[in-house]
């Protein structure tokens, strides 16, 4: 309770936004996932969404990236209404990665990054000065220079998250937002996407993920969401928000949180579950 | 004239293709992607096609050599061969053609879209409703429409009432298949009835309606089919990169600024158009649907969506099948559609049984 | 009565639902015996019951109409069961020995032995219950390769293919053979009318043995609903489970396409009715699947009889017009996988 109140403060500051939700409601049928929730993320951060499973992470993301509509409320782009825009209009502003990536047979990574390019062509409009230098930047960004001709089912997991992402960075969006950009990845490979996500937001993008790993949410992130049970309960900086109380909160799990002697970022330790 | 805009780059220190691609220039602005291998295939399949069509207007009981089939075409030729060719074997050969391509094309958008190869028109009951449609035209019950006008009608009554039933398209058109194939079963059982209640004679005038035939249609019908594809590969052609994110995700999809409600319908109302439209004029020959862009895909290697390889190959199988049952046991002619059903069951059964490969197709 | 509704299907007392089931399967059978085309009135149908009738009225009642009420148990009985099982075995509400193509591998069979020389009076059941395990072998091996991604469409489909296929070739063969072509279309139809009471009594032993089985496979089974893995870790053996049920389903499907022809969708109708009753558990759905099998054949008979009086409307149309939705409304309470 008392993380509830404390941090209500923090999120009703004034941040600058281009793209957040007012009082957005998501429904799967019947169910609401989300009730009347107003969110924005920060310009030229990483915002990483993190919560138990189930709480609406990634109903959220997919609601701010107008897959899923909204029941009451609207997301906002720029100051307007999401589904009023035209949807190429919005996929050149904003790139979606989503979590279920299923991808025609037999496509090679440049075919696939080519696909990035779709919102800025159009059918008299087939290639162009800028696509060619969006997929060289592409490919270079995300080291995949070396690896373009290969077919996408013959890569590694890494690999293919990493095409996954260059086909978004080839989408030259200022807003990016990534459903578990490293879930199924072992560690190395997480840390490569991380510092990948890293990169792209210090050449000014604004990012948001939806994140598992606590430690990873708090290094790599700029600005933290909480949810639980389709409410925000806190968010802010990563020092600010990640406290014992809160992961007691969100997992129902009691441990100790140490500085990183090296970045100081947040570490957790001595973890036991207890029951609410 | 056109040589002046036109021009094929090549790598240059300005704008290059990407590889596999031609880059079609015209003009500053507007740019236009073709894939090479897509040119060599296509060009195969019409040289193929040509040859097989130049068959089927040579061969029959009067065989004409094709040095004169040419001829005639060219606007020569003796009356005898001209009468043969022009008035006996063309508009047979048109139907061939016209119906492969059309089930062809309308079975690789709907397995594009459902992400099934077995999910075609014919499967999921469209050719069952056009069949239920034209037997009871035959069969009488009152009414005397042409079995072609009533196959259309089928097919489009079949699918209006699948879409509604189902409720929309639902996730890659599943609902919309299963409603079919509910509905198709319902129109199965219906033909059977018809063809229980009426005497041999008449069931037996029925027959070319319920195994898909080419022999004596309907000329009016194979022009409007001949129309029709023309007009549905225009819209494949105008909405070819956005037929080509259906593999993707919904997510994915949406993500990159296309509607897929409106490809999923556009996709739908294309094969729905082209498949209504065969069946009108050969009846359910549905396994040309499967077989066609089956080939264009082993062709294509597995890239993209073949949409006009697809029409090719299923013209071509369609030719080939109908040259074969009207030779192999002539004077007796087996119908188009026993041929394709012997030649593709088996295929179709491998398909089956076969364990399932990295392709999810 | 409220509380009935409100408890979940799977608590709700097994026994006496089981038993309102046959006090309306038993109405359903009077009724069948009673109503009918012929110019015998629901009256004199009563009158014959109680032993007054002329002879003429006697053999309608005793002999045609209740032959066909026996069939139609029969077919209803052993359609119902092999639903459930099929559905039971590859983990998809929309197996259904019609929709899969079982019952089309049966009257292929069939109408290649009517080609060869035999007749529907002679034919025998050992014909239709090879072909039906030819079908079920072919289409649920597609189920059984789809491993994890098991997806419902995807069997359907690949029935709906093997039914349209098999259809071609049968369509073939009678091309060469009018006579069969005459026979066979009567009898492709599916219908429980006009048949003969020996027929039934040479499928009995076959039933037997499909009914060993059944016991023998029921408890396995409903760990297999569990997943495989589950169902090994508790000391079953799924293969040999899955060939028993094969081969059960096609001894009843086999059966009953022999006597009444292709009847679908009862399969998918009957096990969906049972689980909405009695709740998924295969050991309680299969009981109450005998009598509501029975029921659904003998109510949809009687309406066939009555709707298109004084001709009659073949119970495979009717079937397929009841079945058609319920297959919808199984599609439309999932959540379809995308894949």
């Amino acid at each position: 309770m008392t993380v509830t109140t404390l941090h209500q403060q923090t999120s009703t500051h004034f941040m600058k936004s281009r793209l957040s939700a007012d009082n957005l409601t998501l429904k799967h049928g019947k169910v609401s996932i989300i009730e009347h929730l107003t969110v924005s993320l920060p310009e030229g951060k990483v915002t990483a969404i993190v919560g138990p499973n189930g709480c609406g992470k990634s109903t959220l993301l997919n609601g701010l990236s107008r897959v899923h509509s909204p029941s009451t409320g609207a997301v906002l782009l720029d100051g307007k209404d999401i589904h009023s825009l035209p949807s190429k209009e919005v996929a050149r502003r904003l790139a979606l990665l989503p979590q279920d990536t299923l991808a025609p047979d037999g496509i090679t990574i440049e075919e696939l990054i080519r696909f990035g390019r779709h919102p800025h062509q159009s059918l008299l409009k087939q290639w162009a000065m800028d696509d060619q230098e969006a997929i060289q930047y592409a490919l270079h960004a995300a080291d995949l220079i070396g690896l373009k001709d290969r077919l996408l089912d013959t890569l590694s997991g890494g690999q293919r998250q990493r095409a996954w992402i260059a086909m978004s960075i080839a989408q030259e969006t200022p807003l990016l937002l990534l459903d578990e950009p490293t879930s199924a990845l072992d560690l190395g490979h997480q840390i490569e996407v991380f510092e990948l996500i890293r990169d792209l937001s210090r050449q000014g993008k604004t990012l948001a993920m939806v994140v598992h790993d606590l430690p990873s949410a708090c290094r790599y992130s700029d600005h933290i969401i909480a949810m639980k049970k389709g409410e925000i309960i806190t968010q802010g900086s990563p020092k600010d928000v990640m406290t014992k109380e809160l992961v007691r909160e969100l997992y129902g799990v009691e441990c100790d949180l140490i500085p990183d002697p090296m970045t100081g970022s947040p570490i957790l330790i001595n973890m036991k579950r207890v029951r609410n | 004239m056109i040589n002046q805009s036109l021009s094929i780059t090549h790598p240059a220190d300005t704008v290059s293709a990407p590889s596999g691609h031609y880059l079609l220039s015209l003009g500053r602005h507007m740019t236009i992607l073709i894939e090479k291998h897509a040119i060599i295939r296509n060009i195969g399949l019409l040289i193929l096609l040509s040859c097989a069509c130049i068959a089927t207007l040579a061969i029959g009981t009067m065989p004409i050599s094709p040095k004169d089939v040419i001829a005639v075409l060219l606007g020569h030729g003796d009356a005898m061969s001209q009468f043969i060719v022009q008035d006996l074997r063309l508009p047979r050969l048109l139907a061939a053609l016209f119906t492969g391509a059309a089930f062809s094309l309308a079975g690789c958008l709907m397995q594009t879209m459902a992400r099934n190869r077995l999910a075609t028109p014919g499967i999921i009951g469209i050719d069952n409703a056009a069949m239920a449609f034209a037997v009871s035209s035959v069969v009488g019950m009152g009414i005397s429409l042409a079995p072609s006008a009533m196959a259309l009608a089928g097919a489009a009554t079949a699918t209006a009432l699948a879409f509604g039933l189902a409720g929309g398209s639902g996730t890659r058109g599943y609902r919309f298949i299963v409603a079919g194939i509910g509905i198709g079963a319902i129109a199965g059982a219906v033909t059977q009835l018809l063809l229980s209640q009426v005497s041999i004679d008449v069931a037996n005038s029925a027959y070319p309606w319920t195994v898909g035939s080419l022999s004596a249609r309907d000329p009016f019908m194979v022009n409007l089919l001949g129309a029709g594809i023309a007009l549905c590969l225009i819209a494949c052609l105008l909405f070819s990169t956005q037929f080509a994110l259906m593999p993707f995700s919904d997510q994915v999809i949406t993500g990159l600024g296309a509607n897929i409600r409106h490809i999923r319908i556009l996709a739908l109302v294309l094969c729905v158009t082209l498949t209504g439209l065969a069946v009108a004029v050969a009846g359910p020959v549905g396994l040309v649907a499967l077989a066609g862009p089956e080939i264009a895909r082993v062709l294509a290697r597995y890239r993209g969506i073949p949409l006009i390889s697809s029409a090719l190959t299923g013209a071509l199988v369609m030719v080939l099948a109908d040259l074969f049952g009207r030779t192999i046991l002539s004077p007796i002619e087996l119908p188009v559609g026993i041929v394709t059903a012997v030649v593709g069951g088996p295929y179709l059964i491998w398909i089956l049984i076969r364990r399932t490969s990295r392709t999810s197709l | 009565m409220i509380s009935w509704f409100q408890t979940p299907p799977s608590q709700r007392p097994l026994f006496r639902v089981f038993v309102s089931a046959l006090l309306v399967l038993a109405l359903c059978c009077f009724c069948s015996l009673l109503l009918g085309a012929g110019g015998l009135s629901p009256q004199a149908s009563f009158q014959t019951l109680l032993g007054n009738g002329s002879s003429d009225d006697q053999f309608t009642v005793f002999h045609l109409r209740t032959t066909r009420t026996l069939v139609g148990v029969f077919v209803g009985l052993t359609l119902g069961i092999a639903g459930a099982m099929m559905q039971s075995v590859a983990r998809n509400p929309l197996a259904e020995p019609g929709l899969l193509g079982v019952s089309a591998g049966s009257s292929f069979a069939v109408a290649l032995t009517l080609v060869l020389g035999a007749s529907t009076a002679t034919l025998t059941v050992g014909v239709a219950q090879f072909g039906a395990l030819l079908g079920c072998l072919c289409v649920l091996g597609v189920a059984r390769m789809q491993g994890q991604q098991n997806d419902p469409i995807r069997l359907v489909l690949a029935g709906a293919a093997l039914s349209s296929l098999l259809f071609a070739i049968t369509s073939l063969i009678l091309l060469f053979d009018q006579r069969a072509a005459d026979e066979i279309r009567f009898w492709v139809t599916g219908s429980v009318a006009g048949r003969d009471i020996q027929t039934l009594l040479s499928v009995l032993p076959s039933m037997l043995m499909a009914a060993l089985c059944i016991l023998y496979v029921a408890k396995p089974l409903a760990s297999l609903a569990l997943g495989e893995r589950v169902a090994i870790g508790l000391g079953h053996k799924p293969k040999r489970i899955r060939a028993v049920v094969i081969v059960a389903v096609a001894l009843l499907v086999g059966g009953a396409t022999a006597i009444a022809g292709p009847v679908a969708f009862i399969g998918l109708v009957v096990p969906f009715a049972a689980r909405a009753l009695v709740g998924p558990d295969i050991r309680r759905t299969l009981w109450l699947c005998l009598p509501l099998g029975p029921i659904i054949v003998i109510a949809a008979d009687v309406v066939s009889r009555l709707v298109a009086q004084p001709a009659e409307m073949p119970l495979g149309v009717l079937t397929a017009i009841i079945g058609a939705p319920v297959l919808l409304l199984i599609v439309r309470s999932r959540r379809m996988p995308t894949l």
